[in-house]
C-alpha cells in the first residue's frame, strides 16, 4: 500500500499543508533570485531578469510616478496620494478596470438570455443553434471585424471580451437553468406562479450561485481578451503598458505589472466568492 | 358528483417510429374525501395518471376533469408533494410554504412595497401555524431545506402544498425516500391531515402495506403490453373507509390484504374482497 504523498487516504495536519502549499512558490522565487544574481555578476547592466532592489525600484516608480506620456505634468511638489492617484499605475489600472467592468456588466443581459433559453424552448430553439455556433468563433479572429466596425476605441475591446466569453456564460446557463428539477417548476405554478415567476424567482434565483461561479471561471478568459485588445490597439491600460515596456526590454517594469494584474484577478474572484456567500447562505458549494 | 373524473383516457408517447401506450380507455372517478392509494409495477402509468390528474399532462384522447371543470393545466386547486425536490433550495421553509399565497394573492407591488408589509405579514403568520401543526417549531421553519431532515423536509413540502387549500392532494411516492420510523410517523401526520381537514388525496406507493394502513380505497394499474397500456387491475375498498384505525388491532387482516394486493402487480386476478366496480358506470 501506498503511503506517503501517494496515500490516497492520507489527512495532513494543517502545518504541513500549509507549508506545502508555499513550497513552489519559495523554490521558484529562489531560482529566480539565483539566477538574477548570477547574471548581474556576469553582467551588471543585465534587463532581462531584474534583482530585487531593480524591481522594487520598477513598482515604486510604476506606483508614484506619473507615466511617460504624462510626463509634462508637474508632479515635483505633490504629496504621495496624489503622486500615487496620478502614477502610471493607477492610470493604466483604472482604465483597464473600466472596461473589465463593463464586460462584467454585460455579462447581465448574457445570463438573462441563457436562463430563458433553458426554461422556454420556443426561445431555447430560436437562439440555442446560433449560440453553439457563435461559441466556436475564435473571438481573437473577430478582433480586426470589431477593429473595422466599431473603430479601435473602447467599444471593440469591450466587444471583444463580450464575444469572447458571452457564448460561454449563454450556454452554462442553458444548462443550469435545465438542471433544476422539474418537480420544482411544477409545484411553483400548481401554487400560483407565472411563468416569470418561475424563471426570476424559483429558476434564477436557483441558479445564481452557480452563474456567478461560472463567471468566476471566466475572469480568466475575460483578462485574456482585455489584454488583447489593449496590446493591439489603445493608449492605456495594463496590457498596454506591459506592451509597451517589452520594447525596452524593462521587465523591472513588466514583471511588477504581471503580479499587480495577478493580485487584481485573485481580489475580483475572491470579491465574487464572498458575495456569494454573502448572497446565498444555503448554497453549500460556495 | 365525482370529484376526479376520468373517462376513457388514453395517453401514448411516441419515440422514433415507436409508440408506448401508457394508459388506454382508462376511466375512474374519485369522490371527494376518499383516500385513494395508487399502485403498481414500475412504469405501469402510475405517475402519468397522477400528472394527469395534476394538469402537468394532457391526454392523447379522453377527458379529466376535477370538479367538474377539464383539467388543461397546473393551478392551485391540485396540491402536489413529489417524492423529492419538491422544496425551494434558496427558501427557508417558512418562505417555502408561504411563497404560494404570496405567488397567488399578492401582486408584484404587493410583494415588494413596503406599505404591503403588513400583508405579507399575515401570509407568513399562517405559514407559521401551519407547520407548528404538521409538527415544525419556528426555529425549524426558518433552517433552509438542506438544514431539515428528510421527514421534516416533507412535513413542509405537505404544508407547502396545504396552505393553498386545494381540493385535491397528489402525493407521488411522496415518503419512499424516508427511512421506516419517519415514513411512520409520516402515515400517522398524513392521516390526521386527512381526517381532520377532509381532504381528497391521491397516493402513489410501492408499499401495499402502506397502501392498507392509509387509504380508504386502492387501485392497482397493470401493464398489459405496449400497444394495450395499463389497465386497472384492482379497485378495491380498504376497511379505513370505515374504521381508521382498524389496522392497528388486526395486523393478520392488515399483512393478507397488503399480500392480495400484491397479487394483483402482475395484471387482473379474481378478489376474494370486496371490489368496486372500474367505474366506468360512476
Amino acid at each position: 500500500m501506498a503511503t506517503g504523498f501517494l496515500n490516497v487516504t492520507a489527512r495532513p495536519a494543517r502545518l504541513p499543508i500549509w507549508g506545502l502549499s508555499w513550497t513552489i512558490f519559495a523554490i521558484g522565487i529562489a531560482i529566480y533570485l539565483y539566477s538574477s544574481e548570477k547574471r548581474h555578476r556576469e553582467n551588471p547592466d543585465d534587463k532581462v531578469m531584474p534583482s530585487l532592489t531593480q524591481l522594487a525600484k520598477g513598482a515604486a516608480d510604476a506606483a508614484l510616478k506619473p507615466a511617460e506620456e504624462d510626463d509634462d505634468v508637474a508632479y515635483a511638489n505633490a504629496g504621495w496620494l496624489t503622486r500615487l492617484h496620478t502614477s502610471m499605475l493607477w492610470k493604466d489600472t483604472a482604465a483597464s478596470t473600466r472596461r473589465f467592468l463593463i464586460s462584467i456588466a454585460l455579462m447581465f443581459p448574457a445570463v438573462l438570455l441563457g436562463l430563458h433559453m433553458g426554461l422556454f424552448p420556443y426561445i431555447g430553439a430560436l437562439f440555442l443553434r446560433f449560440v453553439l455556433f457563435f461559441d466556436k468563433i475564435i473571438a481573437l479572429s473577430l478582433l480586426p471585424i470589431l477593429f473595422i466596425a466599431f473603430g479601435i476605441d473602447e467599444l471593440s475591446k469591450i466587444m471583444l471580451m463580450v464575444i469572447g466569453v458571452a457564448p460561454t456564460i449563454i450556454l452554462d446557463t442553458v444548462n443550469l437553468s435545465r438542471s433544476v428539477p422539474r418537480e420544482q417548476l411544477v409545484k411553483a405554478l400548481t401554487l400560483g406562479a407565472g411563468a416569470f415567476d418561475v424563471a426570476y424567482l424559483v429558476v434564477l434565483k436557483q441558479i445564481l450561485p452557480r452563474v456567478i461561479n461560472s463567471i468566476r471561471l471566466n475572469l480568466k478568459p475575460l483578462m485574456l481578451f482585455l489584454f488583447a485588445g489593449e496590446m493591439i490597439a489603445s493608449t492605456d491600460g495594463l496590457a498596454y503598458r506591459i506592451a509597451l515596456a517589452r520594447r525596452h526590454l524593462a521587465m523591472d517594469v513588466i514583471v511588477p505589472y504581471v503580479l499587480w494584474v495577478a493580485l487584481l484577478l485573485f481580489l475580483a474572484d475572491w470579491f465574487l466568492r464572498v458575495l456569494n456567500r454573502k448572497l446565498h447562505p444555503w448554497f453549500e458549494e460556495a | 358528483m365525482a370529484l376526479i373524473r376520468m373517462e376513457d383516457v388514453r395517453v401514448a408517447y411516441t419515440t422514433g417510429s415507436r409508440t408506448r401506450t401508457v394508459l388506454a380507455g382508462l376511466s375512474l372517478a374519485i369522490e371527494a374525501g376518499e383516500f385513494v392509494c395508487l399502485l403498481g409495477e414500475t412504469g405501469c402509468g402510475k405517475s402519468t395518471m397522477l400528472r394527469l390528474i395534476l394538469g402537468a399532462e394532457q391526454p392523447v384522447s379522453g377527458t379529466v376533469e376535477v370538479a367538474g371543470e377539464r383539467v388543461r393545466g397546473l393551478c392551485p386547486k391540485r396540491g402536489y408533494v413529489p417524492q423529492r425536490y419538491g422544496l425551494f433550495p434558496d427558501r427557508t421553509a417558512l418562505a417555502n410554504v408561504a411563497f404560494g399565497p404570496e405567488m397567488y394573492e399578492l401582486s408584484v407591488a404587493e410583494r415588494l412595497l413596503p406599505k404591503f408589509r403588513g400583508r405579507r405579514r399575515e401570509i407568513r403568520r399562517q405559514a407559521l401555524e401551519l407547520l407548528a401543526e404538521l409538527g415544525l417549531d419556528s426555529h425549524d421553519a426558518n433552517k433552509y431545506p438542506h438544514q431539515l431532515s428528510g421527514g421534516m423536509q416533507q412535513r413542509v413540502a405537505i404544508a407547502q402544498a396545504l396552505i393553498m387549500n386545494p381540493a385535491v392532494l397528489l402525493m407521488d411516492e411522496a415518503f419512499s425516500a424516508l427511512d421506516p420510523s419517519t415514513r411512520a410517523s409520516m402515515q400517522a401526520l398524513i392521516r390526521r391531515v386527512w381526517r381532520e381537514r377532509g381532504a381528497t388525496i391521491l397516493f402513489i406507493t410501492h408499499n401495499t402495506q402502506e397502501a392498507v394502513m392509509m387509504g380508504t380505497r386502492a387501485i392497482v394499474l397493470a401493464r398489459e403490453g405496449d400497444e394495450s397500456g395499463s389497465k386497472i387491475a384492482l379497485d378495491m375498498e380498504l376497511p379505513g373507509a370505515t374504521d381508521p384505525e382498524w389496522h392497528a388491532r388486526d395486523a393478520r387482516e392488515t399483512r393478507e390484504m397488503a399480500e392480495h394486493i400484491a397479487g394483483f402487480y402482475g395484471g387482473a386476478k379474481a378478489s376474494s374482497f370486496t371490489l368496486r366496480p372500474a367505474l366506468a358506470a360512476s
